[in-house]
């Protein structure tokens, strides 16, 4: 299991940076729907399972069809894009920091031998998902209704036909 | 700290970095959508391991899908706002938005 976890995590990595740094929008929108299906996966294997259903339909389904049809409905080409923001010079500094970053909390979490605090864990509940959310967490359902009515009011008032 | 642990929390904040690089590097507001997932995918990752250690699967699958909802609809506004910007200016330049007026 730890090795797919640590396969899974590279590929998360790699698509994410080519999702930020690519000068061609619709290739990032697809590898930020392949950084969501590789976070589906390890979701499955932590057991997360009712959430790794939601993020794999969800967040590389439906963000991905948004995103798409916004590149396409405004399109632009591709040079006059790269003239315009200049995206490629302005994220060549991404990759090394990265790096560096990656090296550094390495070398920090190993040297300060830093510890996840285990000894002060709870009781580990058998608490199923449909009772976590419907019973103990209703304030959260509610807040999720007001959100999605928001986003139903946004599309009715930005995607309305002046 | 074993390797897992240490895999899950270094590519986690790389993730964040990566996307935040993103929200302060570029003016596209599809781009900048893109950044803005990107962080919340590490989000996402944070609080599953942390219930795999913890052992409240459901409570974090709870806040998952809370975080998958708020995700859908940033996506979608974020959305709407550039079809309006890109009406209006034929632009997708984020600081066309400093020109708008009443």
């Amino acid at each position: 299991m730890e090795v797919i976890i640590t396969i899974c995590l590279g590929f998360m990595l790699v698509f994410a940076i080519v999702a930020v740094m690519n000068k061609s929008l619709l290739k990032s929108a697809i590898a930020l729907a392949l950084v969501s299906i590789f976070l589906g996966v390890i979701l499955y294997l932590l057991t997360a399972k009712w959430a790794a259903v939601f993020e794999v339909s969800v967040c590389s389904g439906l963000v991905t069809v948004i995103s798409i049809s916004a590149i396409s409905l405004t399109h632009e080409e591709k040079e006059q894009l790269q003239k315009k923001y200049m995206d490629k010079r302005r994220m060549a500094m991404l990759p090394y920091l990265l790096i560096l970053c990656g090296f550094l909390l390495v070398f920090i979490v190993l040297t300060a031998k830093i510890q996840l605090p285990y000894d002060q864990l709870a009781e580990p509940s058998t608490e199923t998902l449909s009772e976590a959310l419907w019973d103990n967490r209703q304030a959260d359902v509610w807040g999720q209704i007001i959100i999605l009515l928001t986003g139903a009011f946004a599309v009715v008032t930005l995607f309305k036909e002046a | 700290m074993n390797f897992i642990e240490l895999a899950i929390l270094t590519t986690g904040f790389l993730l964040i970095l990566a996307g935040c690089y993103c929200l302060m590097r570029t003016y596209h507001i599809i781009k900048i959508l893109i950044g803005i997932e990107v962080a919340m995918k590490a989000v996402t990752l944070f609080i599953a391991y942390a219930a795999h250690i913890n052992g409240k699967i459901g409570l974090a699958q709870s806040f998952i899908i809370t975080i998958i909802v708020v995700e859908v609809v940033v996506a979608v506004v974020l959305a709407g706002i550039s079809l309006n910007l890109y009406k209006k200016y034929q632009s997708m330049d984020l600081r066309n938005i400093r020109k708008l007026r009443g």
